[in-house]
């Protein structure tokens, strides 16, 4: 029950805010429709990419770690407002899984419907005005399912960084990732260079060939990578940020304040 | 209701509070004094878990703050100095609000409200400061919570809200509940707060009721400058000396003014122990 009373807590006070964004995303779909659907009229060229399917990727992942990534932002480190929900009267793990399963879960669920909506309307009145209506979205299209779950699994990296930063979480998550792969692609060359050095021609050189037999030992071992690097991304990855970001929420104080 | 015991805090290498000792029973409005700087903001967050104490240990209302146990934040209600409203009216914020704070009373909020003269159909970031401070205040007052810590309520008030906060937090007094008000205007807290604790230089140095104040000090006003030998303290005023002494047993008490009583603790803490039962003090 109390649940619940954050959860209500938080959509009313951010829904200005979701209004706004959901608003935003019409008009941006709607322009681009508009345009379509009068360049077609014009020159009966049919343009026949959908625009929501186009669109849908920017906003659920670009649009969603940007939100997520604020999420804490005034609650954690703002002077003036972390007081209000530090002494908000519920517990520190229903204040996190609040704003964690609204980020992850409920913001992509969302997005979705207004996507479907928007196009209902949109088509209509490209119908009305234009005579030729698209594509309309379609919310249980196979793309939209996957993306919705690799969207939950990367966007835990940014729910960490969203309480692990104090300021400009975003652009500091991007910029960790960028420095963290940078660091994994110079330990993979150091160890590819060791383990397959008899294949190293040169600076830059590398001559391997397999054989059907040889591919058929290796299927082995790229099946087992495959497997392990699912685990890491869809369970190990979101697991440990979601817990870490947990922690992170737990031992926030007035210190961390900086805004 | 609050126990601190050796609490050592410091932000950065700057020390504030070293093996500071508090305790506050149930059941007054108790004024919380300190120099700009002393730390009342910082032991007020420390009460209500915004804040965690490097040593020591703490119980509010039977928990440890640190843990922000949501029973113990249910039963407490902090209105901090600065603060942060959503956009929203009034009445929406109570009503996404109040359901936390389970001994609310709306009859109660509407009859603060009146008193301050505030509309709950009025949106809070059309507020001005001291407003959206007196509609905290109500929402305080209104949650019915144990304990009340108020950070400087009345900057920020003009003249006629200031009496106005004096008589709505004396009628929201009950014997179950306890109020916290730190202020650095003494003035406007008169004949309200009762004890009084005062920090100074990382220690609470006092921490008494006017009434045993009374009956161990005088406070009286020498035309001509007092002989300091006699006197815990003198001050230069308007119209001649304000003398600290201690009381004899014949003497009759005298009125207590906050103003030099703080003045008095802050320039030399010793004479005040009797303020601390188990440190004796005073004879």
């Amino acid at each position: 029950m109390r649940f619940v009373r954050v959860l209500n807590r938080e959509i009313q006070e951010s829904k200005r805010t979701l209004f706004i964004y959901s608003l935003t995303i019409f008009l941006v779909l709607f322009f681009q429709e508009m345009v379509g659907a009068f360049v077609t009229r014009m020159t009966g060229n049919i343009i026949s990419d959908s625009v929501y399917e186009g669109s849908y990727p920017g906003f659920l992942f670009l649009g969603g770690f940007i939100i997520t990534s604020m999420v804490f932002a005034q609650d954690m480190f703002s002077r003036t407002g972390q007081h209000n929900w530090l002494t908000l009267p519920a517990s520190t793990e229903e204040k996190f899984l609040a704003k964690a399963l609204l980020t992850a879960i409920a913001y992509p669920l969302v997005l979705t419907v207004i996507f479907t909506l928007s196009s209902v309307v949109i088509e209509a009145l490209a119908l009305l005005f234009f005579g030729n209506p698209f594509t309309m979205f379609n919310p249980f299209g196979p793309y939209v399912g996957k993306m919705i779950l690799h969207f939950i699994a990367t966007q835990s990296i940014f729910l960490l960084g969203a309480t692990y930063f104090r300021k400009a979480h975003f652009v500091k998550t991007v910029l960790a990732l960028g420095l963290i792969g940078f660091a994994l692609s110079i330990l993979a060359t150091i160890f590819v260079r060791i383990v397959f050095a008899p294949y190293v021609t040169g600076m830059f050189g590398f001559h391997i060939s397999l054989n059907a037999y040889d591919f058929q030992n290796h299927a082995n071992l790229v099946t087992i990578g495959e497997w392990i690097g699912n685990i890491v991304y869809w369970a190990l990855l979101p697991a440990f940020c979601w817990f870490t970001a947990y922690l992170r929420v737990k031992e926030v104080q007035s210190t961390d304040a900086v805004q | 209701m609050i126990r601190m015991k050796n609490i050592r805090f410091h932000y950065g290498k700057k020390p504030l509070f070293a093996n500071m000792d508090l305790d506050i029973p149930k059941g007054n409005i108790y004024g919380l004094l300190g120099m700009n700087g002393a730390g009342k903001t910082t032991l007020l967050k420390l009460m209500s878990g915004q804040l965690f104490p490097l040593e020591g240990t703490s119980s509010v209302l039977g928990y440890d703050p640190v843990k922000r146990n949501p029973d113990m934040l249910a039963d407490l209600f902090h209105l901090p100095e600065e603060f942060l409203l959503p956009r929203m009216r009034a009445e929406e914020y109570l009503a996404i609000n109040a359901p936390f704070y389970p001994k609310f009373d709306h009859a109660a909020l509407h009859r603060y409200c009146m008193d301050f003269d505030l509309d709950l159909t009025q949106k809070l970031n059309e507020l001005s400061f001291g407003q959206k401070k007196k509609f905290l205040l109500s929402f305080g007052l209104a949650s019915n919570t144990g304990l009340l810590i108020l950070d400087e309520p009345t900057n920020g008030l003009d003249i006629p809200s200031k009496s106005q906060f004096r008589r709505t937090v004396a009628s929201a007094m009950t014997e179950d509940r306890t109020f916290i008000i730190s202020t650095h205007q003494v003035r406007d807290m008169e004949n309200l707060i009762d004890p009084i604790i005062i920090v100074h230089s990382g220690k609470v140095v006092f921490n008494s009721d006017l009434a045993t104040i009374a009956e161990k000090l005088t406070m009286q006003l020498e035309r001509t400058e007092p002989d300091t030998t006699n006197c815990i303290f003198t001050e230069k005023v308007p119209g001649g000396w304000m003398a600290v002494k201690e009381r004899q047993a014949d003497e009759e008490e005298t009125s207590i003014d906050l103003e030099t009583l703080f003045n008095a603790v802050v320039s030399n803490p010793a004479p005040f122990a009797f303020s601390f039962p188990q440190q004796g003090g005073l004879a």
